[in-house]
């Protein structure tokens, strides 16, 4: 028998508790598919014109969840990288934080991000509202994600 | 007869509880259902569906039509929260429910400040006297501190990601 290791154990128990599935109840996301350490996982998005129900984003997990997960826009699709011209953006705040540019569009620019709070250590001080929050799990990060692709300042896809 | 399930979010308390109640049950039916889950309902206590003005009635024979598959169920020692917002040098206040999420206070902040969606995008509510700005699925009574039933937020410019 495959003994599972801590942090996957954690994010499945995470995966399964009542937040989640409240949101995924709610319709703001769903779980995809698990293949470890990456959890690919599909949040809803506000309609644009020629912009997508929801965008995938896959989640590297390693070390959950004292260590931050990074996220990774994804197309389900393919099991592939989502392209860049397919990448959300928007007038303002979604495009500091949606750069395809920012590590080859490994990671999102965020704060909660594990690889793009390295060597941002200012982040701790301008943003604390967006950081890792060990005791939240993933819930934190999907919930950051939610609020951006269906804020006002979300206008869809680049390339639309 | 089929099941749904509803998430109980229950004042002073962070986890959500889920519970399933018949598809067709009443008020007083979905009260009890939380009291089977081994919830707590005080006579101090009221518990509401999601957004509703009106908490349910523990006797109440009339069906809960706006329950579904995952409704939200709230169960607060506020009947009513008082939420003060500030912006510049304006200041509003309006009671809500306790299960209005952000979201709702936003969006009547920004017409009560007659912002538009532009500044809308770049404005965030704000807990005062903190850092904190909660997301916008956030239950109000989920944010009550004291005893006083009262939440405020500060309007502030949305920052965006640099650095």
């Amino acid at each position: 028998m495959t003994v599972k290791p801590p942090d996957q154990l954690l994010l499945e128990q995470d995966l399964a508790a009542a937040e989640f599935r409240c949101g995924e109840l709610e319709g703001r996301w769903r779980h995809v598919l698990t293949a470890w350490p990456n959890v690919v996982i599909s949040v809803a998005a506000a309609p644009r014109q020629n912009g997508p129900t929801e965008y995938a984003f896959r989640f590297d997990c390693t070390g959950y969840r004292e260590a931050a997960v990074t996220g990774q826009p994804w197309n389900a699709e393919t099991n592939l990288a989502l392209a860049h011209k397919d990448w959300p953006t928007g007038r303002s705040i979604v495009p500091s934080i949606f750069r395809p540019g920012w590590k080859d569009g490994q990671c999102l620019y965020l704060p909660c991000d594990r690889m793009s709070i390295q060597g941002h250590d200012n982040w701790r001080n301008v943003h604390p509202e967006r950081l890792w929050n060990p005791a939240r799990g993933i819930i934190c990060y999907l919930e950051q994600i939610y609020d951006l692709i269906n804020s006002n300042d979300y206008t869809g896809p680049i390339g639309a | 007869m089929p099941k749904l399930t509803l998430f109980v979010q229950i004042q002073g308390q962070p986890n959500i509880v889920e519970v399933a109640v018949d598809e067709r049950a009443n008020e007083s039916e979905i009260h009890k259902a939380l009291l089977e889950a081994g919830l707590t309902i005080g006579s101090d206590q009221f518990v509401f569906i999601d957004e509703s003005d009106e908490p349910l009635s523990a006797q109440g024979k009339r069906p809960a039509a706006e329950v579904k598959q995952g409704t939200r169920v709230h169960v607060a020692r506020c009947r009513r929260i008082k939420i003060t917002v500030n912006y510049l040098e304006r200041t509003i206040s309006q009671e809500f429910a306790p299960g209005v999420r952000v979201r709702s206070v936003k969006k009547w902040a920004m017409k009560e400040f007659e912002l538009d969606k532009k500044d809308a995008a770049e404005h965030v509510l704000q807990l005062c006297h903190s850092t904190e700005r909660p997301t916008s699925d956030t239950p109000l009574h989920s944010l009550v501190r004291d005893n006083d039933c009262a939440v405020c937020f500060d309007l502030v410019p949305e920052i965006r990601v640099e650095g």
